[in-house]
């Protein structure tokens, strides 16, 4: 574990909406501070805290401190993450596609 | 029957959707209006480059030993001398020499009275650009500051920071931001050193307002710019008329008086680019392929209502006579000066027109000083090298067709009237 991640089993991870709907906004606005993500995510301050700290564990997202403010982004050195930001892409492209197909219709 | 009545109606219809649509979209005499816009930066700068290099000497350090030195840099200057066209035009070339070294250079231009003034969010703009989904709530301008350092430290970042408009942060904040951002340096522990800063002032008076000790740190480098001379202002406004209208759009006589009337508002390019737009939108509401010196004369009078109604109802009958003839003369024809002896024979045939004898030379001349105090018409004595001397009259900020419509509005309504003089 080069960066430090823990071992974790990927049906943790994405076992909770929460932790998945945090990485779809982490893909799509690149680095946000806590707030910001829980108000985006529909979350409380502290569950986003805590799905936070269990995605960082597992290597997929890491932070950096300004002061008392912590900004998180996709962990980019880890193959984990950048698959999983692929797979959130490519996800959301293909629900483009597919709705664009239907309006067409 | 019925049907061949219709048919010629639908016809006559189409045709007039057809004018409507060629009318929306009548050739314009811009080719790209944006390069007439305030925050455009043109690619050549017209006579600054002295002053560019003198920033270049002046951070030269910054670029050859980066870490080892900052600088603080104040360039003063009136309205439309080209200070922000300076810093722009060095932030462009500061880049690109930083590129070449392979040095992490970044150039930010920040509007201090765009941000009302405030160091939070002059601090504010400069952290978003390196994140720019950073929280906007939670810390003061301090802490904003600190975390702006720690992100040059992390990122490894050289920064070049120009504030512009820097009266605005002085008059909201007083001294403490700029001796923070000068003395920001100093109270780090680190070796490398990181935030360099250009000022942007109107007027110098500004630093007075400092605390002696921030006005220490800033008052050792100052660029000065003066105003633009006719000749420079020609070169900028040539310029811009080349990426702003189609070819032939603006003749040199048009081009003339924009820069002319750019000088007399303090070297002003800024207002002379502003009458040369202004002055396009006229010729394309006339639907006219040429932006004329009347064109011009007009987007004067919509920036500043120069002659009143009342001034000239109140002027002497003669006086009004006179000013006519200048005024239709102006109408039609393109030159931007009048000889003294030309505009006497337009006076004369006005007096033709309304059965008069003319007034003498002495008593035109004499008119022509008054016109020219009440700032109706300008005088100047003709330029030397020419064959004799004779007084050159211009009606540089009135329309010409507006000063007609007035004074005939006078006339008929007066008559001679009150006025009567002498």
């Amino acid at each position: 574990m080069p960066d430090g991640a823990a071992i974790m089993m990927i049906e943790e991870v994405f076992s909770s909406r929460g932790r998945v709907r945090i990485l779809r906004i982490l893909t799509e606005i690149v680095e946000l501070n806590i707030s910001e993500i829980a108000r985006r995510a529909g979350l409380n301050y502290a569950t986003t805290n805590q799905h936070l700290q269990i995605l960082e564990k597992a290597g997929v997202i890491k932070h950096k401190s300004f002061g008392r403010i912590r900004i998180y982004r996709f962990n980019e050195d880890n193959i984990k993450a950048k698959i999983i930001k692929k797979l959130m892409e490519v996800w959301e492209q293909e629900n483009k596609n597919v709705s664009q197909t239907v309006r067409e219709v | 029957m019925r049907s061949s009545i219709q048919k010629p109606l639908k016809a006559k219809k189409t045709r007039f959707f057809r004018k409507e649509a060629h009318s929306l979209f009548y050739a314009s005499v811009f080719k790209d209006e944006t390069k007439l816009d305030i925050n455009y930066t043109p690619a050549k700068l017209h006579h600054r480059y002295s002053q560019l290099e003198l920033l270049k000497q002046y951070f030269r350090h910054t670029i050859e030993r980066p870490g080892r030195m900052t600088q603080r840099v104040i360039v003063t200057g009136q309205v439309g001398t080209g200070k922000t066209v300076l810093a722009q035009h060095f932030g462009r070339s500061v880049l690109q020499e930083a590129q070449n070294r392979n040095i992490n250079l970044h150039y930010i231009h920040i509007n201090c009275r765009q941000n009302k003034g405030s160091f939070f969010l002059v601090l504010q703009q400069i952290v978003e650009r390196f994140h720019p989904t950073f929280p906007k709530r939670g810390y003061s301008a301090e802490e904003l500051l600190q975390i702006l350092m720690q992100i040059l430290d992390n990122e490894n970042i050289y920064l070049i920071t120009t504030l512009d408009e820097l009266e605005s942060l002085i008059q909201v904040e007083g001294s403490e931001p700029l001796y923070k951002l000068s003395r920001i340096e100093e109270t780090r522990d680190k070796t490398s050193r990181r935030l360099s800063l250009i000022c942007i002032l109107r007027d110098q008076s500004w630093l007075d307002k400092l605390d002696a000790s921030t006005r220490s740190t800033l008052q050792s480098n100052i660029i000065n710019l003066g105003p633009y001379t006719k000749e420079q202002l020609s070169d900028v406004l040539n310029d811009r008329v080349v990426l702003a209208f189609k070819q032939g759009a603006v003749s040199s006589e048009t081009i003339t008086l924009a820069a002319e009337l750019g000088g007399e508002e303090g070297g002003n390019a800024r207002y002379a680019i502003e009458l040369l737009w202004r002055a396009g939108k006229y010729a394309d509401t006339e639907k006219v392929p040429e932006v004329s010196p009347e064109h011009i004369r007009k987007a004067v009078g919509s920036v500043y209502a120069v002659v009143r109604r009342d001034e000239v109802a109140a002027l002497d009958f003669h006086k009004k006579l006179f000013l006519l003839g200048i005024a239709r003369h102006f109408q039609q024809n393109r030159d931007i000066h009048l000889p003294m002896g030309e505009a006497e024979e337009a006076y004369s045939i006005i007096c033709e027109e309304f059965s008069e004898k003319p007034r003498g030379h002495t008593q035109i001349w004499k008119y022509v000083q008054e016109l020219a105090s009440l700032g109706v018409i300008k005088a100047e004595l003709s330029a030397s090298g020419q064959r004799g001397k004779t007084t050159l009259i211009g009606l540089p900020r009135v329309s010409a067709a507006e000063l007609e419509k007035e004074l005939s509005r006078a006339l008929d309504n007066a008559g001679r009237g009150s006025n009567y003089d002498d």
